[in-house]
């Protein structure tokens, strides 16, 4: 076992950090929450006065409000799986032995939409996917497609640029989990068994269960703070049909300035991902 | 409002302003700049001709003043919140750029000073040719009063307009724009769509211009408005609805996506040839007769606003620049200096020149200018007719603004219907007026 | 043809998709940066065009551009190494250490991470204004502490943990101090651990958007910042937001390549065991 270590000592590793994090994590925490309890509106100051639960309220019964908590879970739900099973894919080719160079190259390729800044994706996306002069339509033979202006297709083009940036991040952590597996353990089921779902079934897959966790804990944070992307591509439209949570209380916090509504709502999305993150780290991530 | 009492005060103190320094002989924006030589003044500014226009005759007043003037670019869908953040805090901004919706909002907050005040505290800087009286009176009305009271003097000033494709008329058989709405959608309409072509774009991208550019506009011409008498929603009224179905119904002419056009996507098409008409801001005149942008250059022509049943009620927008209260003395006097000489007569015709459009009823009297600038007649028209309170102008409007856009955006992608949007957008307008505390009898129903 | 010829031909078929897919994207931004308003906006897009260099010149020089990414740099350089001065000897402490409360510790660090930016935002706004630093470097580097700080104590504890204790009891014995063990004994074998996390703090932070732009205005307004910028309604000069997020991309991208071999271990410390 190990020795005791003085207080002391162990304060003097970990305080810093600690009150760092305290002064510039907790302290705005707090006071998002005192807000959350007043009528804090920007461009009405003057009528600031405490209203209790109020907001609160306000949120749990908004419909907008769990709609974008809806679509956020659904673009999770959408996107998710499809990196999953493309970032398998690519990650049992790259395993495949043979053509070194070109699989370095691959390599490579994948680690730079990972790298992008999120915003320049969205700027991105608005030239690609135009509808007139974007490069998607023509890549997709002369099509006339809407991207930008029809909901269920931005919403696409959303789902498509999130595969885009995040699937190559899936398949580099399965990938890893796959030179994981022992050789001789491998080779000697290959010796029983030419499928190979039996293979990654029974022999890969325990080996890949950390990094798929890993992924759905990463994931699920990253989606519920997705903006950047999303800000500069959709700005949440048309209609409502992207406006993540992230987006929603941006825009009720920074432009109809209703700071006190705005705080409330961060709250509660703070508590749903203090929830998730409990939930699956103590569910799947034993360590410490 | 009572524009003539408001007027008369400022001319007042105009007045007296400017008799007092012509007892002291001549003025002259040097000399009365000198004792703030070397003071900086920040500002907004927005990335549009009217501003760039202005940053081109910049050097002028910064040599002559010894003033600088230090200029922050923001995208408009990003300036309020600059502001008003900055305001909030007690922060940098010695001048507010104010979008005429967002005039009740600043002067309620008291982050800008009123004109009169200025004036008052500094009679050796008022200009003897300030002439607040050449101000066209809708615009300094709407873009730079708030109950009673001037603020802001006109900056960067719009009127909607009616762009159209002379050439693609013509080769249908038209020789005149429409008169009226209805004539656009039934005549114009079916004969100027098809082939990849649309007869009219209306931007409707989930911003401002959705509430300004698309909502609003569509509303006033029938007869509708945001409010009644008692502030409380008007969309419901027959006239209201009429307005909005309409729109829904002159989508047909329009091209696909256009809830997610901008005013860049709008004029763009227009410039490509793809569209033959627009509803647009005075503003985008240079970009569309620009040969460099545009191929149909030879083709601009332009009118009115098409009139609906209740009129011609032409879209309204535009900025002006108020002095911030939170500056101190040295800066309120140096950024008053540059508003009076940005917005003077002296220098409207330049800044015509140089792609702004200012609010001088002077500098439209040239009949030369009208014919280089084809926009004059109609702009000076629209002007004569336009309703201030297009869009309400309260405190409350960035909120309200934010309901409209996501509802008047889902209301034309057709997921909820014309009534049940309008309906939303009622109780959701009606409970922000509510807490705002204009049922309760706490403030005025102004506008 | 083999059947081994056939599966590698078939290998080579994905692996090349991969790599388009993955690089398409960029092509396609460097070309845009390329061309004229004109040009970019052709519709169908031009392939094949005359360049010109025209929308970097009037980003970098006219627009200001370069300042920003002198910015970010300087925001994403402190940051990082801040991160690092307090996070590492929390990892250590975290990993070697036995307290009360270690774990609630642990996952509060963690849980930094994934709060929404968009909740701290305006009261750290406030915050800041009220001790005068607004667009200043400094408070764009402390509030990325709230995401680099967790990702650096992930990281590093988990590979500290790595680390046979027995090396710890060794020096212990020669009555090295806690400090010692540290400097001398586990970071050099934890040095993997810190590069990783150190790239990550960095690329998060060059990338960071929703801070930027509230909390900077122009003194330490960051190149993400910068590109929205140019977002007016009115005009959109595609050409130069390309060119703008070519810049800000570039660097960044050079970055990950170069140590895209400590990037793809990262990933997978604390997840692949």
């Amino acid at each position: 076992m190990r020795g005791r270590t003085s207080r002391k000592t162990i304060f003097a590793f970990i305080g810093p950090s600690v009150i760092a994090l305290a002064l510039i994590g907790i302290a705005p925490l707090l006071y998002a929450a005192w807000t959350s309890l007043h009528f804090f509106n920007l461009t009405r100051l003057r009528q600031l006065r405490f209203v209790g639960l109020e907001n609160y309220q306000t949120v749990l019964t908004d419909g907008a409000f769990w709609q974008a908590m809806g679509r956020t879970f659904f673009l999770l739900g959408t996107s998710l799986p499809l990196q999953l099973a493309l970032g398998l894919g690519i990650a049992l080719v790259l395993h495949q032995p043979g053509l070194t160079l070109v699989k370095t190259l691959c390599r490579l390729s994948l680690v730079l939409p990972m790298a992008t800044t999120y915003a320049v994706v969205g700027l991105l996306g608005q030239v690609m996917f135009n509808q007139n002069f974007g490069v998607m339509n023509q890549l997709l033979g002369g099509a006339d497609i809407n991207w930008i202006g029809d909901p269920t297709n931005a919403f696409i083009m959303i789902v498509f640029w999130d595969v885009w940036q995040w699937t190559p991040f899936v398949a580099l952590v399965l990938l890893a989990g796959l030179t994981m597996v022992p050789g001789e353990v491998e080779e000697a089921a290959r010796l029983e068994t030419k499928s190979w779902w039996m293979i990654l079934r029974y022999v890969q897959l325990p080996f890949l269960v950390p990094g798929l966790v890993a992924v759905l804990i990463l994931r699920t944070a990253d989606t519920l703070k997705l903006f950047d992307m999303v800000f500069t591509l959709t700005r949440g439209g048309p209609g409502a049909s992207t406006e993540f949570i992230s987006l929603m209380i941006q825009r009720v916090g920074f432009r109809a300035f209703d700071q006190g509504l705005a705080s409330a709502q961060a709250i509660i999305l703070l508590i749903i991902t203090i929830v998730l993150a409990r939930i699956y780290i103590r569910v799947f991530y034993k360590e410490v | 409002m009572n524009l003539k009492s408001m007027l008369c005060t400022t001319a007042l103190v105009a007045a007296t302003a400017t008799a007092a320094n012509a007892q002291s002989g001549d003025w002259s924006l040097a000399e009365a700049a000198a004792p703030y030589a070397g003071t900086t003044v920040d500002v907004v500014f927005l990335l549009r001709p009217g501003y760039e226009a202005i940053q081109e005759m910049l050097p002028a007043f910064t040599e002559e003043t010894g003033i600088n003037i230090n200029i922050i670019t923001h995208p408009y869908e990003n300036a309020l919140g600059e502001q008003v953040r900055d305001f909030v805090a007690g922060g940098d901004l010695d001048i507010a750029l104010i979008d005429l919706v967002w005039i009740g909002n600043f002067a309620e907050n008291e982050w800008i000073v009123p004109v009169d005040d200025i004036m008052a505290r500094f009679p050796e800087l008022v200009d003897p040719a300030l002439n607040m009286d050449d101000f066209f009176p809708l615009v300094l009305n709407a873009f730079g009063g708030w109950n009673d009271v001037i603020y802001g003097l006109p900056f960067d000033n719009y009127s909607g307009l009616m762009f159209y494709n002379r050439c693609m008329l013509e080769e249908a058989g038209f020789d005149r724009p429409p008169e009226t709405w209805q004539e656009l959608m039934d005549v114009y309409g079916p004969a100027l769509t098809g082939d990849g072509q649309y007869a009219f774009a209306l931007q409707s991208k989930r911003n401002e211009t959705q509430s300004a550019d698309s909502f609003a506009r569509m509303l006033w011409p029938f007869g509708g408005s945001f409010l009644n008498e008692e502030f409380r929603s008007n969309l419901l009224s027959a006239e209201s609805q009429a307005g909005l179905n309409f729109r829904q119904e002159l989508m047909q002419y329009m091209p696909d996506g256009i809830v997610a056009w901008d005013h860049a996507e709008t004029v763009n098409a227009f410039a490509q040839g793809e569209v033959a008409m627009i509803t647009e801001w005075s503003a985008f005149y240079s970009s569309v007769v620009d040969p460099e942008t545009s191929r149909v250059a030879d083709c601009v022509a332009i009118a009115p606003e098409p009139a609906g049943p209740a009129g011609r009620r032409p879209a309204l927008g535009g900025f002006s620049l108020a002095v911030a209260s939170q500056a101190d003395e040295a800066e309120q006097a140096a950024a008053w200096l540059f508003i009076q000489w940005a917005t003077s007569a002296a220098n409207a015709v330049e800044y015509l020149e140089r792609g702004g459009v200012p609010a001088r009823q002077s500098a439209y009297s040239d009949p030369a200018l009208a014919e280089t600038y084809t926009f004059i007649p109609a702009l000076v028209e629209s002007w004569q007719e336009g309703v201030p309170e297009f869009r309400p102008r309260f405190a409350e409007w960035p909120e309200i603004s934010e309901v409209v856009q996501e509802w008047g955006t889902r209301m034309m992608l057709g997921e909820v219907s014309v009534e049940e949007g309008a309906t939303e957008i009622g109780t959701r307008m009606e409970e922000i007026l509510e807490s705002a505390g204009y049922y309760s009898g706490d403030k005025p129903l102004a506008q | 043809m083999t059947r081994i010829q056939r599966s590698y031909a078939i290998q080579l078929l994905l692996l090349a998709a991969i790599i388009l897919i993955c690089v398409f994207p960029f092509y396609w931004m460097v070309t845009t940066s390329l061309k004229t308003q004109v040009v970019a906006l052709q519709s169908p897009p031009v392939w094949i065009f005359e360049p010109t260099l025209a929308n970097y010149r009037e980003a970098l020089f006219e627009d200001g551009v370069l300042r920003t990414l002198v910015n970010s740099l300087i925001i994403a350089v402190s940051t990082t190494a801040l991160a690092l001065v307090l996070g590492v000897p929390a990892a250590f402490a975290l990993a070697r250490f036995e307290f009360r409360g270690k774990k609630d510790l642990w996952f509060w660090f963690i849980t930094n991470r994934m709060i929404s930016p968009i909740v701290l935002a305006l009261p750290f706004f406030l915050i800041a204004r009220s001790f005068d630093l607004l667009d200043r470097h400094i408070t764009l580097v402390l509030i990325y502490l709230t995401f680099n700080l967790p990702i650096v104590i992930w990281i590093v504890t988990d590979q500290i943990r790595g680390i046979p204790y027995e090396l710890d009891e060794a020096a212990r014995m020669e009555g090295a101090s806690q400090f010692t063990i540290m400097t001398r004994i586990c970071l050099p074998l934890a040095m993997p651990g810190v590069a990783v996390s150190a790239i990550f703090s960095f690329i998060f932070s060059w990338n960071e958007l929703m801070f930027g732009l509230i909390l900077t205005r122009t003194e330490a307004r960051t190149a993400p910042a910068m590109a929205v910028s140019f977002m007016e309604g009115y005009d959109l000069p595609y050409g130069k937001i390309m060119a703008t997020s070519t810049l800000i991309v570039i660097p960044v991208l050079i970055f990950a390549l170069i140590a895209s071999k400590q990037l793809v271990r990262g990933l997978t410390m604390g997840a692949v065991k």
